[in-house]
């Protein structure tokens, strides 16, 4: 296996990180693992984790950011068919890493996870939608089930509780738009992985095959067996007032050290590129960075004290003396979003319009069609983009853009894909606009003649 | 005339029960005809959707969604490289343009002469700390260079021992119960 890139000995998710041998069972169990789900399923009821994983302020770590445990409170406590949770492990956005360095080097803690979360929505079969290419934490988790099954964790009476659990693995098959809940869940039933049309119902009332239904991602349900073993006030310990605990970070692009990192909410970014990362390569000057992935708007370099809590990602007066981008989420404004924890950083050798141009691509290739203001604005913005940087773009494709981000914009769409297209291109040409006209009217790449100088 | 051998259209049979509607079971089954048979024809479509007793028009819309399903033919090797931001920014497209020419080939998805290869830029696989990274054989191959993507292919060229293609692939465990 690759070495380890990233935290080892943190606070909470990576605690045991670094430690030989840690995705086998009985190197977990020496560690303190499995003592949290066994905590759970014999001393406490189901109501009684929800209530201490709500206290502990955990919230989705998927990038929506939505209170665990309130979204665990909405599955009903009695149900004539089967109930699930099913774990969303099909990490895909750019730039986000984190879930698979949690599975490949911690597999039980997710697993030990799942088994308390199941339990706190009264569900006897979780199901784990792991992306296709993710061959190493497949195997990892495949392994560790078998394992957990030989110890009797799974199965019916886990240490001697009245109570029968089995986990499942469903592989996925390359599509980005599967980390989109309702798609994800259309995936699992075997279809095509179009996002579900609007709510309600919700998954807690129709989910995966019309059951009640708890989709959680990979980070938040690692950290649950935390709150179990240590108690919700260990957890709210970290953080800030109203965000709480702790959450990785996956650094790449141009810093010294890309990793995935576990920080304290309410530390900056700053403290995370310059000081986690190691901060720019040598001689160069960061940029721009994007927080949580391509999906969150991206960020002037000179913005990197803004703090890794909510209120210092979403206001606006953040942005300081930079514009603010027309950004349009169910008409509220906002400066950005922690989404994924998918922090890239580019530097100034390299061009504003050639790295939205390529998140453009990506964008148009992964919409699934079902939308039409998604499925055609994304081609619109690639084929202004090709005009631009091909030198045969004007100041019409500059308006073209200007049109096409606020199409793809403003809930159009039934998820966030077109959303997040729009959020790319209008983020990008508010903060770099003076390369969008370099390139149309000019024809000419000022980051191209750094990147030459500084390789030069 | 179904072209899936009687012991893969077996195995197809078996998955429906591990799952609480059939539908599940196309996705699992789709993998292990491409396993048999290198990619999904028209054929392979049909036999899956025979077994499953499933609209083979449906199984298409399926297998022509997600990108880990191929309806063309591919090299035995397939070299996914990842070219999103994270790989772009740490020069993912040379190596693109580098693994293509080292396996002989002009186009994304064309295959190389000798039959073991294509080459295809993918979106983020979910590596970005050893960008720039890639996909092959079902194995991540990372802090790609030049050098490194010549190696892994001169590997497969003159294999000794035998490097592992489709065979290393994990498979969804068939110990999984029926649904409850």
């Amino acid at each position: 296996m690759a070495e380890l890139r990233g935290t080892t000995n943190g606070p909470v998710l990576t605690r045991w990180f670094g430690t030989d041998d840690l995705h086998r069972i009985d190197v977990y169990e020496r560690l303190g693992g499995y003592v949290a789900l066994r905590k759970a399923i014999t001393t406490m009821t189901p109501d009684q984790i929800v209530q201490e994983i709500k206290d502990s302020g955990l919230r989705g770590r998927g990038g929506a950011d939505f209170s665990t445990g309130v979204k665990w409170s909405l599955m009903p406590k009695e149900s004539a068919v089967p109930m699930h949770l099913v774990v969303n492990a099909d990490e895909s956005e750019p730039g986000s890493a984190k879930d698979r360095y949690l599975m490949e080097n911690s597999p039980h803690m997710l697993l030990e996870g799942v088994g308390i979360a199941a339990y706190a929505i009264r569900s006897h079969q979780a199901w784990i939608y792991i992306r296709g290419e993710y061959d190493l934490p497949f195997a990892r988790l495949t392994a560790g089930i078998e394992e957990m099954r030989a110890k009797g964790y799974l199965g019916p009476k886990p240490f001697g509780a009245d109570w029968e659990l089995d986990i499942r693995i469903f592989r996925g098959h390359g599509a980005y738009i599967c980390g989109e809940e309702g798609a994800l869940l259309e995936s699992l039933e075997g279809k095509r992985a179009q996002p579900r049309a609007w709510k309600p119902p919700y998954p807690a009332q129709k989910g995966a095959w019309g059951r009640p239904t708890t989709v959680n991602n990979v980070e938040t349900i690692s950290t649950v067996p935390f709150i179990i073993d240590r108690g919700a006030a260990e957890y709210a310990k970290f953080g800030t007032e109203k965000a709480k605990g702790t959450r990785m970070f996956t650094v790449s692009g141009h810093v010294q050290r890309p990793g995935n990192y576990e920080m304290e909410i309410g530390k900056t970014y700053r403290d995370l590129i310059e000081g986690l990362a190691g901060g720019a390569l040598p001689g160069r000057t960061i940029k721009c960075w994007w927080p949580g992935g391509s999906s969150s708007p991206v960020m002037p370099g000179d913005l990197l004290d803004t703090t890794t809590d909510l209120d210092g990602i979403k206001n606006l007066a953040n942005l300081k003396d930079h514009p603010a981008p027309p950004l349009n989420m169910g008409g509220r404004g906002f400066a950005t979003m922690g989404g994924s924890g998918g922090v890239i950083v580019m530097d100034d050798t390299f061009c504003a319009v050639k790295a939205a141009h390529r998140l453009l691509q990506f964008y148009a290739h992964e919409s699934c069609g079902k939308c039409t203001p998604c499925r055609v604005g994304g081609n619109w913005a690639v084929r202004a983009y090709d005009a631009i940087l091909s030198g045969n773009g004007g100041p019409q494709e500059i308006k073209i853009l200007e049109r096409v981000q606020e199409g793809l914009q403003g809930g159009r769409c039934l998820c966030g894909l077109g959303d997040a297209a729009g959020w790319v291109i209008a983020s990008s040409l508010t903060h770099y606009r003076n390369e969008y006209e370099e390139h149309a009217l000019h024809n000419v790449c000022s980051a191209e003649k750094v990147g030459m100088a500084a390789n030069a | 005339m179904g072209v899936l051998s009687d012991h893969v259209m077996e195995e197809i049979r078996a998955l429906p029960p591990q799952f609480p509607e059939v539908r599940s079971a196309v996705m699992p089954a789709l993998d292990l005809a491409q396993e048999e048979i290198g990619y999904l024809t028209p054929e392979a479509m049909s036999d899956v959707a025979a077994a499953l007793n499933l609209d083979p028009g449906y199984v298409e819309g399926v297998a022509t969604f997600y990108t880990l399903f191929h309806t063309e033919p591919t090299g035995k090797h397939r070299l996914y490289m990842c070219t999103n931001i994270s790989c772009k920014l740490r020069g993912a497209d040379d190596l693109l343009e580098h693994a293509m020419r080292s396996v002989g080939v002009h186009e994304q998805g064309e295959v190389s002469a000798d039959g073991l290869f294509s080459v295809e830029a993918v979106e983020c696989l979910g590596a970005c700390e050893y960008a720039p990274m890639m996909r092959l054989d079902h194995a991540y191959h990372y802090d790609l260079t030049p050098e490194k993507v010549d190696e892994l292919i001169t590997a497969r060229r003159n294999p000794s021992p035998p490097v592992p293609a489709r065979q290393t692939k994990p498979r969804t465990p068939r110990r999984q119960k029926t649904d409850g």
